[in-house]
């Protein structure tokens, strides 16, 4: 029995002194990741830094709560509101506008609301929150969540009487996945959909409107509240990514010949 | 469209991880399994008990219990292993574990006391009977270590929270296949898995051949 012991904990400190912290962990979004623009951020910032970037792409939702519970160096979402609270409650240092697209809402090609000739998102949201159309929410406390829950709010509406607003719990892709074969409205943002394989029979319907905005904010995971964050490179990484060569990258990636995200530069 | 060299390394993510997390288990599993079924103590009913429910424990719990352990804010974070390789092998080894145990106490338990009567008139110790068992019965261990295997190889919710899926270091073949799913890439998705289940079929053959030639 002591044997065993003894080997176990040989075993485990074999594991942890085999990990040196020469890399930072960032907390993002799965419309990041699933375009790949994370992963060529990634590379390019290691070929000039030597830094290697371990991106964590999960809902924002989770993104920010992982963060604060210190599991990540730093913070990449979608969610502007929750940003600014998570920098007032001392979680993170600053906020920087990192980059911006939009959201777009999709559907049937034939456009049985009618959104596509409407003009103002009220009237699109008054619209869809008719029973006659079904109406598929994400449901999972993401960026793309809580913007429908705003242009819900914006409009006055509560989707929830709707027999036919429904709630997936999960990812984009599952989401529109499920749009498409249920002939249904969706919110996506526009990187998301530029990148998705499986559009089938949906197309943008609304798009334009200043309500649809989709702005990243990029937040270091505050030093004084987790003193193991690698602070100084993750403030390397935020500086590259606004000021230097992250910035050209962000404005060069294409998918399909068509520019996914947009810098303030 | 698929980056070769991406896929070449989620499967040897895969593989390092689940060869990993099932020896480990294997091991432990052969030590505690054997002495749980060997030795008769109150609580033995219980602990047999407790350990045929976890072989149910859906790997998302599992993946989150491990999680909470090692999470910056839990009471293992100082070991720095969340989103490591070694985070993905211990939460492979928690599901597996009580699989490999609940085999090995009901298969000791059956052979053991017959072989103990016989051999214990020849003069045999404990652990004489333990190291024979092993030998002779070694096509037994063999399948022990293939189920193991198998489920540590095909799965995804706990290797995915713990690991974080990062590129180049923890996204293993599930993992691969859950992202291109979300992007959108069903068929690549499939031939991934595909891929995954002929590696699981080569594992086999070598299992299969290794117990007919005993």
């Amino acid at each position: 029995m002591k044997l065993f012991i003894r080997a176990i904990v040989l075993v485990l400190i074999l594991f942890t002194s085999a990990q040196s912290r020469d890399y930072i962990i960032v907390q993002s979004t799965t419309s990041t990741a699933n375009t790949g623009l994370l992963d060529v951020l990634t590379e390019s910032f290691y070929e000039e830094t030597g830094i290697e970037v371990r991106a964590v792409a999960v809902g924002t939702g989770t993104a920010i709560s992982n963060a604060k519970k210190g599991d990540g160096d730093i913070l990449m979402v979608h969610a502007k509101a929750d940003e600014i609270k998570f920098v007032e409650e001392g979680y993170g240092v600053e906020r920087f506008d990192l980059m911006y697209n939009d959201f777009v809402i999709v559907g049937p090609k034939n456009d049985p609301a009618g959104i596509s000739i409407l003009n103002n998102i009220q009237d699109v949201m008054k619209a869809l929150s008719s029973d006659k159309y079904k109406f598929i929410s994400r449901d999972d406390n993401s960026g793309t969540h809580k913007k429908e829950i705003l242009l819900w709010k914006l409009s006055n509406i509560s989707p929830e009487e709707n027999a036919n607003y429904i709630k997936t719990g999960s990812g984009m892709a599952n989401t529109i996945n499920i749009a498409s074969e249920m002939n249904a409205y969706v919110l996506t943002d526009r990187g998301t959909w530029i990148s998705f394989a499986n559009k089938k029979d949906l197309q943008i319907l609304y798009e334009g409107d200043e309500a649809l905005f989709n702005p990243y904010g990029l937040i270091a995971v505050n030093p004084k509240k987790f003193p193991h964050v690698e602070y100084e490179k993750a403030n390397q990484y935020i500086e590259w990514l606004i000021h230097g060569n992250g910035n050209r990258v962000i404005e060069n990636f294409k998918i399909d010949g068509q520019q996914l995200f947009f810098t303030y530069n | 469209m698929l980056n070769y060299n991406q896929v070449i390394e989620s499967i040897f993510i895969s593989l390092h991880v689940s060869l990993f997390s099932t020896l480990l288990a294997f091991i432990t599993s052969i030590i505690l399994g054997y002495w749980i079924a060997i030795n008769s103590f109150q609580l033995k009913k219980i602990i047999v008990s407790v350990l045929g429910s976890l072989t149910s424990i859906p790997p998302v719990c599992a993946g989150l219990l491990v999680y909470l352990l090692i999470s910056r804010s839990g009471p293992l974070g100082w070991m720095e292993i969340l989103y490591t390789p070694t985070a993905m092998i211990v939460a492979q080894f928690v599901i597996i574990l009580p699989i490999m145990m609940t085999l090995i106490i009901q298969y000791v338990e059956v052979e053991y006391p017959p072989f103990k009567e016989e051999l214990i008139s020849y003069g045999a110790s404990k652990f004489d009977l333990i190291k024979l068992l092993l030998k002779n019965r070694s096509s037994f261990y063999l399948t022990i270590l293939l189920i193991g295997f198998g489920r540590a190889i095909s799965e995804y919710g706990a290797a995915a929270i713990v690991g974080g899926s990062i590129d180049h270091v923890t996204r293993n073949m599930t993992a691969m296949i859950a992202l291109e799913t979300a992007k959108g890439n069903i068929l690549t998705g499939v031939i991934l898995g595909l891929i995954l289940i002929s590696i699981s079929l080569v594992i086999s053959f070598v299992i299969n051949f290794l117990k007919a030639k005993n």
